[in-house]
């Protein structure tokens, strides 16, 4: 230290500088004179391979342009995106979760998608680009569409030779059922597992009553005993031992790996039938449209749109870029090749079409569901207001404890009502 | 020595300056992390406090809104009710196993190196993602501990989701990391006079009396340390309830740790405001409680030269 003069520590300060600065140079510029756009998205590691190599095919038929893929599993994505939208630092093109899609639409996240020349909407009727919309603008592309289902495990139906109820089931056969299965299948499984937060299952169960989930105006468009009512369905099979307990379950939110085996069915989106079938390989997984209440109200089917939209703090120059890069993720039967089907039927109705042509036995299954869902008529759906990003955390917080005997169902339903207006007024 | 004072130049000698100018180049990196990593944040989260702010728009003064909010808030309350009872039953428990261990560590055993190691090692990896995951795995439905009750003819549950035993198996996680303050609990009782013991001995005093009257008073200044250290780490605990609830807190709130409550309410809830006005409360709290600690340390730490 005592040998250290001014020289030599200043010759030494402007190495390691230079040094720094040439590293960092380096680490920033990729070295291409084209245009770079981030493209973040979450999922599992096969969606991520898949994914990765899908953006790499693209990169070879657009040389000009670099894809930096940004992937994370759900809810780490959800984290990253907050701290990326605190640094005003968020992807190019990047998914959108579902309780988030009105939140960044109100906070003008989102880039209009109606003026980009390179995203062919020639596919799309002008209903489809109008219920794309969100109020009233595009700013959002739907790359994936799913509807509520229940997912059976048929290989045990066989084993048991026990049939389910008739296609045109109601919520009152669909319980009478799995009441009966858990009692009487001779492996002592459970029916299903204790699941009132699968908000598409829900969402059904509103909508067939009337109500809705949310409003055009962003209110919640659903009563305290229409949940309630939801609740006690849930609680009559959890009492009758129809469910998996939550401790069988380890919790509200079970891993399908672990419970797969152990029960009938269980409610869900359609695009999982993709993922989850896969582990069990032996079995045979198939799709049935959620249960029907006899007095059903019109138009209560419904189409849920998984989202994706370019940033509003894109740099003009790259927009071009990016509107091809979502023209390839929504219009090219290439893409949808080598990705899957993981993120449910194609919104596109002519990739639709031809997705049969290289769908898996699953994949089909999925497909069907959903165009025999889209053939219904149906009311509008609207996304979850801003000041609501938690509701489903406390969907199953409140559920959680109906199942453990700790709150009755009508004080459960008022709560979370309450505690979900809390954060639609704070937002207002 | 005469030789080194005479060496010693005068504090505003110009080789003094320039040295001590090179030494604050060396430390202006910690500098630099100090107030651009914690400084400022620390400062700006102070004035977020004061704020409705959701990330995503500009921060919107409100007073002490976000602290009368508080007051109202039921999970507000039920992540403080847990953390305290974290706080005030692990914390004590861990010290008093870690010395335990310390103490029988003490005596000589052979291959004492490898069973502080060992011992130590549940530290190391206390706080971890793996760890947590074990916990999450023995404790469950299937998990290691109801295999072994099934030995025995007992038919467990998930220890996890039960509301009456969750908090209760992050204590125990937290117990099972006793190997820090057990390390500095060995290197106290090293510093402890042998001929204190000798003279008791002579005296006729029994191992408990020992310890009573010797080990414990000799070690409160180590008590004391420790004591601060895990109150304070205690009150921050987030990764274990985090990965063992899935982030949830549940099952209904019985893990809800404040830092996860603070977690939610930031980057879940994006309401940014009220998280830090929740972050200043806990360091004022956590503050409050360790000049509590100084306070009455007064009355039962014994320092050698009082």
């Amino acid at each position: 230290m005592g040998n250290l003069d001014r020289r030599t520590f200043l010759a030494a300060a402007g190495l390691g500088t230079l040094g720094a600065t040439g590293l960092l140079s380096a680490c920033g510029t990729g070295g291409g004179s084209g245009t770079t756009i981030r493209y973040a998205w979450w999922g599992n590691n096969v969606r991520q391979q898949r994914y990765t190599e899908a953006l790499e095919e693209f990169q070879r038929d657009n040389p000009e342009i670099t894809v930096q893929p940004e992937f994370a599993e759900y809810t780490a994505f959800q984290e990253r995106m907050t701290t990326q939208m605190a640094a005003r630092d968020v992807p190019e093109i990047f998914w959108i979760a579902s309780p988030q899609v009105m939140t960044y639409e109100k906070n003008g996240l989102y880039r209009s998608l109606s003026d980009i020349p390179t995203l062919d909407l020639s596919d799309f009727s002008d209903a489809d680009i109008e219920s794309f919309s969100l109020n009233g603008e595009f700013v959002s592309m739907p790359h994936g569409v799913f509807v509520p289902v229940v997912r059976y495990n048929e290989t045990f139906l066989e084993e048991d030779g026990i049939e389910l109820p008739g296609e045109d089931w109601t919520w009152d056969d669909l319980s009478e059922f799995l009441i009966d299965y858990s009692a009487e299948n001779s492996a002592g499984r459970r029916a299903a597992s204790y699941n009132p937060d699968q908000d598409m299952a829900f969402e059904a169960w509103l909508r067939q009553r009337g109500q809705d989930l949310w409003t055009a105006e962003g209110a919640m468009g659903f009563d305290s005993e229409a949940l309630a009512e939801w609740f006690e369905w849930w609680r009559v099979l959890m009492d009758a031992g129809a469910l998996l307990t939550l401790s069988e379950q380890e919790g509200m939110q079970p891993d399908w790996a672990a419970v797969g085996g152990d029960i009938l069915l269980n409610f869900g989106s359609s695009n999982h039938i993709i993922d989850d079938a896969a582990m069990y390989p032996e079995n045979r997984f198939r799709l049935r449209s959620a249960p029907v209440a006899s007095d059903a109200a019109d138009g209560h089917k419904f189409l849920y749109y998984p989202r994706l939209a370019v940033y509003q703090g894109i740099d003009d120059a790259d927009v071009e870029a990016a509107g091809r890069l979502i023209d390839f993720n929504v219009n090219n039967a290439d893409f949808l090749r080598t990705v899957g089907l993981t993120m449910g039927a194609p919104p596109n109705p002519r990739l639709l079409t031809e997705a049969y042509d290289f769908a898996s036995d699953d994949e089909i299954e999925m497909l069907a569901v959903v165009e025999a869902d889209r053939e219904f008529d149906q009311r509008p759906r609207h996304e979850a207001p801003p000041g609501t990003n938690t509701w489903r955390e406390a969907l199953s917080r409140v559920s959680e404890g109906v199942a453990l005997g700790e709150t009755g169902v009508s004080e459960a339903a008022d709560a979370l009502i309450a505690e979900i207006q809390t954060g639609i007024d704070r937002e207002a | 020595m005469a030789r080194a004072v005479g060496r010693r130049r005068p504090s505003g000698a110009p080789g003094h300056r320039r040295q001590g100018r090179a030494a604050y180049v060396f430390l202006s990196p910690w500098l630099l992390g100090l107030a651009l990593v914690t400084a400022v944040p620390l400062g700006a989260s102070l004035y977020l406090a004061f704020t409705d702010y959701n990330i995503l728009s500009t921060p919107r003064f409100t007073g002490f809104a976000n602290f009368e909010r508080m007051l109202g808030d039921d999970r507000f309350w039920a992540a403080a009710s847990v953390t305290a009872r974290y706080v005030f039953i692990s914390v004590p428990l861990q010290l008093a196993f870690a010395l335990l261990l310390a103490v029988v560590l003490d005596r000589g055993l052979r291959g004492l190196a490898f069973y502080r190691g060992a011992f130590y090692l549940p530290s190391l990896l206390g706080a971890s993602v793996a760890v947590a995951i074990l916990w999450r795995e023995a404790f469950g439905h299937n998990g290691l501990v109801n295999s072994v009750l099934g030995w025995v003819g007992i038919e467990g549950q998930s220890w996890l989701q039960n509301p009456a035993t969750a908090l209760s198996t992050l204590i125990v996680l937290n117990v099972w990391t006793f190997g820090s303050p057990m390390v500095i609990f060995l290197a106290g009782l090293r510093q402890v006079p042998e001929e204190l013991y000798e003279a008791a001995r002579v005296d006729g005093a029994s191992w408990y009396r020992r310890f009573r009257h010797i080990t414990v008073p000799m070690l409160t200044p180590i008590i004391f340390f420790n004591l601060i250290l895990q109150t304070i780490g205690a009150f921050q605990t987030f990764t274990q309830a985090h990965i063992i609830s899935g982030g949830t807190g549940g099952p209904v709130d019985s893990t809800l740790f404040y830092t996860l409550y603070v977690y939610q309410q930031g980057f879940k809830s994006f309401d940014m405001g009220y998280a830090s006005a929740l972050a200043w409360v806990l360091l004022l709290v956590i503050g409050g409680v360790t000049a509590l600690h100084f306070f009455l340390s007064k009355y039962w730490v014994f320092y050698g030269d009082d």
